[in-house]
């Protein structure tokens, strides 16, 4: 079994210049496989359709979220209407200024267990998947490598059984 | 000694180590100024190559007190920063800066003052970096919840910040240095610089109302956000916290008798930190330790055993015999020159490295000055003590001149870029600079009226 088994073939993308407000509707909207129920993160890809970073809801938190509270514990000293005024001033914001970089990918060809490991090791839950011209191909999920994995389990348990 | 031997004793042989040690000296500190290299690793490149051509033995960089690492001040910041990071996770700097704005009472110029204060205060006992890195996220959440604009509030709480830590023996690293150079102690500092450091804050207070006070405006129902936040739920771990003020207390009490009890004020903070480490039943001091600021104590090795190189070859006693040929010996014009020459050098370079430099520099013009002193007798000659406190106000308060004159500036001006809001080089000069020259004019006063008019 091979990373591009498993992957869901790529159907939309952000590019570095949509604001976050597109981004955050994107996301929303994006289909994973048939279903229009959102992602939780989306590639983004320059003009030549070349992969430059990924937008997840968790960078769309972390633009809200402001730096100074890193340095400090801040959390119980907030106000409600704090997070809301902070999404109207970063509405317009680009994703370019708040994507993750350092994306985490997969060939085609990768053995799953290759994808488990990059998912382990860098904590991520969707990777990327290139095809053989570095373009992305599709995006490889966690929750679709656990299924696989589900299915092999119940497999061998029948197997066993009989 | 005669005459004429002390005379002799300020000729200064320049062979060749002379000049390959301050060639060594020289380039080093215009790789740190040009900040074209990190300055630790230049700071350690430096120090290895004194060693490898034999300008300073091993034995005299680690082990003598004249040429090598003072090791009093590694370990009183090291001891610091341990205390500190033990310190942090209790919420008490939280829970201090939530109060101070509370006591503001919601008013934007009245918590501008208070956190001013704040910052002040506690920049006198810990390291200025730390205390804008505690008070500063705080001020900007303020800020935020009043709506109003952040900068006066970094600009002012980094100015004081610099002003308060030189208010004490371990406000400030060059006072550290000087302490540990001039064997003056704790108290000495409390007798000596704080009551200049204190009206010079009361001017602080009225420059900073004069230029932010009514600029600043909020609305009622904004005030309202700061007064419902409680402060107590910033307090994470009260045992921790009693432990750890029980040591802050031991470890002050320690500094004000250190003197009298013959202690390094080193002593005394290392056996904060080792009595806190040991309180905080730590299994892992893996990460307290980790958090030392280990570049910054690098650099200060490295730095002792550069200028432990040029002090032994002669090029500092050069430099001290060339000062006391200008101020013709006379203290009243050397101390003037002292302060105003530190004040504007600490505005555009690193006051570390230059009070490492002028230590030994001031050491040098004594031994000329009285050749038959020596110890405690030399460096606390009536005539010189005037000299230490000018070179302490000058290095310290003039790091307020530019954005890179001291390392809490750099964090600030880095941390409002990160936040989006950045203070240029030029802006921070235009509030820094006419800071920094009127709290030197107030020390300049000071000197004079203290120590050449009322003679006390």
């Amino acid at each position: 079994m091979k990373a591009k088994d498993l992957m869901i073939p790529l159907q939309e993308y952000l590019t570095p210049d949509h604001t976050l407000k597109e981004a955050a509707n994107l996301l929303r909207i994006a289909g994973r496989g048939e279903e229009k129920i959102g992602v939780k993160a989306l590639p983004v890809l320059d003009k030549k359709g070349k992969l430059i970073g990924i937008l997840s809801i968790g960078d769309i938190l972390k633009a809200v979220y402001p730096k100074y509270m890193y340095l400090m514990d801040l959390g119980s000293f907030t106000w409600d209407g704090m997070v809301e005024a902070l999404a109207q001033k970063m509405a317009d914001r680009k994703v370019r200024d708040f994507m993750t970089q350092m994306v985490i990918t997969v060939k085609e060809d990768s053995p799953i267990m290759e994808c488990i490991d990059h998912m382990l090791k860098n904590n991520v839950k969707r990777v990327p998947v290139l095809n053989k011209a570095n373009k992305v191909a599709g995006m490889l999920y966690e929750r679709d490598v656990s299924y696989e994995i589900t299915k092999s389990m119940i497999n061998e348990n029948t197997g066993g059984g009989e | 000694m005669t005459h004429e031997a002390a005379a002799a004793s300020t000729q200064v042989v320049m062979g060749y180590s002379f000049w390959i040690a301050t060639g060594i000296f020289l380039i080093a500190y215009a790789i740190i100024v040009s900040e074209k290299i990190h300055k630790t690793v230049v700071a350690i490149f430096g120090a290895a190559v004194m060693l490898i051509l034999k300008i300073l033995e091993q034995h005299e960089a680690f082990h003598v007190e004249e040429f090598g690492i003072d090791w009093n001040v590694i370990f009183l910041l090291i001891s610091m920063m341990v205390i500190i990071n033990l310190m942090r996770p209790t919420g008490v700097f939280e829970y201090i800066a939530i109060k101070s704005a509370k006591w503001g009472r919601g008013e934007p110029f009245r918590i501008m003052a208070i956190f001013a204060i704040v910052t002040a205060v506690l920049s006198a006992f810990l390291d200025n970096v730390t205390t804008v890195l505690l008070i500063v996220p705080v001020t900007i959440l303020i800020a935020d919840a009043l709506q109003v604009d952040a900068l006066p509030y970094l600009i002012s709480c980094v100015l004081a910040s610099n002003i308060g830590g030189t208010a004490t023996l371990i406000g400030d690293p060059p006072n550290i240095m000087i302490a540990s150079k001039a064997q003056l102690n704790f108290m000495d500092f409390i007798y000596h610089l704080s009551p200049v450091i204190i009206v010079t804050m009361v001017f602080y207070i009225f420059a900073i109302k004069l230029i932010w006070g009514k600029k600043l405006k909020t609305k009622d129902e904004l005030k309202q956000r700061i007064m419902a936040m409680d402060e107590n739920e910033a307090i994470k771990d009260p045992v921790m916290l009693k432990k750890s003020l029980f040591v802050l207390a031991m470890v002050l009490t320690g500094f004000v008798f250190h003197g009298v009890l013959h202690f390094q004020p080193a002593t005394i903070a290392l056996f904060g930190a080792g009595l806190l480490l040991l309180l905080s039943k730590t299994h892992e001091p893996h990460h307290i330790l980790a958090e030392v600021e280990w570049p910054t104590i690098f650099f200060f090795m490295g730095l002792f055993i550069i200028i432990g190189g040029v002090v032994k070859v002669g090029l500092i006693k050069w430099m001290s015999v060339q000062v006391l040929a200008i101020t013709q010996g006379n203290m009243f014009a050397t101390s003037m020159v002292v302060m105003w020459f530190s004040a504007f050098a600490s505005a555009f370079i690193d006051n570390i490295p230059y009070v490492a430099t002028m230590n030994p520099l001031i050491v040098d013009m004594a031994k000329q000055l009285w050749p038959n002193l020596s110890g405690v007798e030399l460096l606390h000659h009536a005539d010189l003590m005037p000299l230490w406190w000018s070179l302490a106000l000058g290095a310290c308060l003039g790091g307020n001149g530019t954005a890179i004159g001291a390392s809490a500036n750099v964090i600030v001006v880095g941390m409002s870029e990160k936040l989006g809001r950045r203070i240029s080089f030029g802006k921070f000069m235009l509030y820094g600079m006419p800071m920094m020259v009127m709290t030197v004019i107030i020390s300049t006063v000071y000197i004079w009226l203290r120590y050449y008019v009322l003679k006390i």
